[in-house]
């Protein structure tokens, strides 16, 4: 038993330490250079992250006050209060159209279809994500400005933008119901439940947090585009009154800066302190869903125990 | 198709009553009324650009001619000279990446990593724009450019015209470096999904028969996940196709084909939004419209194309 | 023949106090066990009792799942495969593992046999001639030849469960660790790989795991039984399974267990 001291030397093929190939070496350094080269790929998501979050806040902080959200623009200079009212206003309408929309078709692929054809509908959510925001914008002023007549306003800027959101919250509701636990579903169908009681009382307590946190990402999405609302309204210096009026917003903001050419130092300050608001918007948001999913994620696993 | 869950017509001789047939008839079908909302978007959105261009008057014909003689294939060109770059910077920076993640770093490092990579998928399009115009641009055309341009002079493109190149920074080569990091989350996130579909098996069976590491993930996590990696390929590419207003800031939008990589030109996107900008004239609405089929038929082809890649792993996944 | 006249050969792997730990819990208590070449050593227990950590140890497969304590000596030729200035990988070539799902490659028949040699650049030759003898060895050849280039995802379970063991043998380890190969077959693809099992005895160290006292008792010429991380006994096949030395032993083998 144990080792065999004082044995004959090893034979070439039974040597641990001998490399027959003659490649080990060299198989062995490459490995090890990758893996310490491929990690530092992440600088190049991150340097620019850095980079970005700090010009921003670096241009946009110092000439903070509080009068700029609380005071319309006035040409360069004034402050953000129409387009941050604007930008909420049709966030808000988008919302309501997206879950309007978008919400039940993702609740009957996930809970009413079969999954071959659910599979398939899928794919067409799946593709209209992929549509890009200018043609959806092109589609607004086409269809909601000209053909129906509503003109640059709050109404074409929020109903474009709705659509442009709908495939998420299509998405995150056939998911939500999806995760629904099968043991969960056969367990209610067996005790009785009828169809409604178990889509009311069981699948949706357990999917709405999973829904809620897609609405919101949604919405982080959909607050930050421009392309959209570009041709659906006008950045005017004032909220609008009505649905029919046109609303500013913080992209739209930046984007008309932007065209009277970002000279002026009052200008650039503003555009900054617009992408910052942005910034700070989506920020929020996503920490919200995170905090969503944490406290769902907590209280499902209580359900399982 | 499978069975209703509700009790069809079936069997009885006698004909049902007509308001039992119609709850019957409602209650099979109408879960396809709000699910195929989405495909009927997505054809009103072709059908008013359609009725918007000049294709009914014309034929399908009409295409050919636009693309070729009326002049829309020089943004058809600025678009792929912009989002090809981009995306095989994003493919191979976003593969270097997932396979750091899945196969190198420890799990509490990764899972402390990954989510910059998604941060950056989070940041508005026209943040970028005003970054990249008024950050990036100035730093690249004073600093970076007039460094590199005469070292890579040699490659056919990288010579710029002028002595030193546009101090403006502002160009085709801004435009595929804010389009990469741009489309790098949606690569990064679909390659890590693949890679980690591999089974954990299959990575200790390469390990077992005396591979190192890095020659599991190229052997055999890349073969397995090949499917996906040409997904996100795929749905890269679609994205920066579509990318809109960020390239529109930093790319010095000019209505002709780039000289060299550091020269202003145009995409598909970009012209689009460079004519709202100006005027929209009813003359412009047709060709934005053609314009914008354009687009749309390429963005649709390649994310049907990718989607479908994607599905396909999925099942094989499950299936195994 | 008994286990003891086995200990009398120079051993090929000697497992001397071996220990594995998590922070709060151990897997592995001081498990000391000698294999000589020539032998199929089954290993048995109940689930959870610590077999797949135990082979895992042998050729450094458990270092790589995170938060394991490996203590004690592993002898592969009287060489500590945990010495650092040995290779792991080095050490994985010299000991083959066949895991308890089959798991090809998604490649070609060939491609998978010829896994190992290509990693080092074996020639065209060397690579053709061993994977011919190892496909042999594995009792596959013969249903397979004709369609070498062919997906090896299209053979049926046995055969991937016996290509997996090809592909270990065609770098000729000295060692084959299988960790319940069968478990997942029907009877007539476990009844061939415990045919390729029998002819590789005579040749390598073969170390079974199996949770099966049945083809512990058909395959192997001795048994080690382990339970919650301790070896209880290890005796000859026929001896152990008709006269088990300790009582837990012999209520894991007349099934009064789980
Ligand atoms: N990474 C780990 N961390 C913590 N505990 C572990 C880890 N790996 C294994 N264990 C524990 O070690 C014990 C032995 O596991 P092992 O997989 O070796 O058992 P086994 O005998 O192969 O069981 P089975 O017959 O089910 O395959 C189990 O109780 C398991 O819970
Ligand atoms: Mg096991």
């Amino acid at each position: 038993m144990g080792a065999v001291t004082g044995a004959p030397p090893l034979a070439a093929e039974d040597d641990l330490r001998r490399d027959r190939s003659g490649h080990l070496r060299g198989r062995t350094v490459l490995d090890r250079c990758i893996g310490w080269l491929l990690p530092l790929l992440f600088l190049v998501a991150i340097a620019p992250i850095l980079d970005l979050v700090y010009w921003v806040a670096s241009r946009a902080l110092p000439t903070f006050t509080l009068s700029i959200i609380t005071t319309n623009p006035s040409g360069a200079a004034g402050g953000l209060l129409s387009p941050i009212v604007g930008s909420l206003e049709i966030l808000l309408l988008a919302t309501l159209v997206a879950i309007a929309l978008g919400f039940f078709g993702g609740l009957a692929t996930a809970e009413y279809l079969d999954e071959e054809t659910a599979g398939a509908i899928r794919v067409t959510a799946n593709v209209m994500v992929g549509i890009p925001s200018i043609i959806l914008g092109l589609f607004g002023f086409i269809v909601f400005v000209k053909y129906f007549g509503w003109g640059a306003s709050l109404a074409a800027a929020g109903v474009t933008l709705g659509i442009f959101m709908t495939p998420y919250v299509y998405r995150a509701t056939d998911l939500a119901y999806l995760s629904v636990p099968p043991h969960i579903r056969e367990a209610a169908v067996g005790s009785g439940a009828t169809p409604l009681q178990y889509l009311f009382r069981v699948a949706t307590p357990i999917a709405f947090p999973s829904v809620l946190t897609g609405i919101f990402l949604a919405m982080a999405i959909g607050v930050g585009e421009t392309a959209p609302i570009l041709l659906a309204t006008t950045p005017v210096a004032i909220p609008p009154l009505s649905l029919f009026q046109p609303a500013s917003a913080l992209p739209l903001y930046i984007w008309s800066g932007f065209e009277n050419g970002l000279i002026l130092p009052v200008a650039i300050h503003r555009a900054f302190q617009a992408a910052f608001l942005l910034l700070v918007i989506v920020v929020g948001l996503n920490v919200l869903v995170r905090i969503i999913a944490a406290r769902s994620r907590r209280r499902l696993e209580g359900l399982f125990q | 198709m499978s069975q209703p869950p509700v009790a069809g017509p079936a069997g009885g001789r006698q004909p049902l009553p007509f308001l039992a047939r119609l709850r019957a008839g409602i209650a099979r079908w109408w879960p396809y009324v709000p699910a195929l909302l989405p495909l009927a978007l997505t054809l009103a959105i072709v059908d008013s650009l359609i009725g918007a261009s000049r294709l009914q008057n014309f034929g399908a014909g009409f295409f050919g001619f636009i693309i070729t003689d009326y002049g829309i294939l020089i943004f058809v060109v600025g678009s792929f000279l912009t989002s090809v770059p981009a995306l095989v910077i994003a493919m191979l920076v976003g593969l270097g990446i997932a396979i750091a993640s899945t196969t190198y770093l420890p799990r509490f490092l990764s899972e402390w990593l990954d989510p910059f990579v998604d941060l950056l998928a989070g940041i508005p399009s026209i943040v970028y724009g005003l970054w990249g115009f008024l950050i990036v641009a100035p730093f690249f055309g004073h600093d970076i450019f007039p460094t590199v341009a005469p070292a890579l002079a040699w490659i056919p493109g990288f010579h710029p015209s002028f002595n030193s190149p546009s101090l403006e920074g502002t160009g085709l080569a801004l435009g595929i470096i804010i389009l990469t990091l741009m489309i790098l989350p949606i690569t990064t996130l679909l390659m890590r999904d693949a890679l980690r579909s591999v089974p954990r098996d299959l990575w200790e069976s390469g390990l077992a028969l005396g591979a190192t590491r890095w020659e599991v993930a190229r052997h055999v996590a890349i073969p397995y996940a090949k499917r996906g990696i040409w997904g996100a390929a795929f749905l890269g590419f679609g994205r920066a196709m579509g990318e809109t207003v960020a390239v529109y800031f930093v790319i010095d939008q000019t209505a002709r084909l780039p000289t060299n990589i550091y020269a202003p030109t145009s995409t598909m996107a970009s012209l689009i939004v460079s004519s709202i900008a100006q005027n929209l004239a009813g003359t412009d609405l047709h060709f934005l419209a053609e314009m914008a089929l354009v687009l749309l038929a390429i963005t649709l082809v390649v994310n049907v194309a990718g989607r479908w890649m994607i599905r396909r792993t999925f099942t094989d996944v499950a299936g195994l | 023949m008994t286990a003891e006249s086995g200990a009398m050969t120079t051993p090929v792997v000697a497992v001397d106090g071996v220990s594995v730990r998590t922070r709060d819990r151990t897997i592995l208590d001081k498990i000391s066990l000698d294999f000589s070449a020539r032998s199929l050593t089954a290993v048995v227990g109940p689930s959870g009792c610590g077999k797949t950590t135990f082979i895992r140890t042998l050729n450094r497969m458990a270092e790589l799942t995170p938060g394991l304590r490996i203590q004690g000596r592993v002898l592969y030729l009287g060489q500590d495969v945990y010495d650092p200035t040995v290779n792991p990988v080095v050490v994985r070539r010299r000991m083959g593992m066949v895991f308890q799902r089959p798991t090809v490659f998604p490649a070609s028949v060939f491609e998978n046999a010829a896994f190992g040699l290509r990693l080092v650049r074996a020639s065209e030759e060397e690579i053709d001639a061993a994977v011919t003898e190892a496909l042999q060895r594995a009792g596959l050849w013969d249903e397979v030849h004709s369609h070498l280039d062919g997906p090896a995802l299209a053979l049926s379970g046995g055969q991937q469960q016996r290509l997996c063991i090809a592909r270990a043998l065609a770098v000729r380890p000295k060692v084959l660790l299988l960790d319940e190969p069968t478990s997942a077959l029907d009877p007539a693809a476990t009844q061939r790989v415990e045919a390729t099992l029998q002819h590789l005895k005579e040749e390598i160290v073969v170390i079974l795991v199996t949770h099966n006292v049945g083809q512990a008792a058909r395959v192997s010429d001795r048994v080690a039984f382990l339970h919650s991380g301790h070896l209880v006994e290890v005796g000859a096949t026929a001896d152990m399974l008709e006269r088990p030395r300790e009582k837990l032993t012999e209520q894991f083998i007349t099934g009064r267990f789980e």
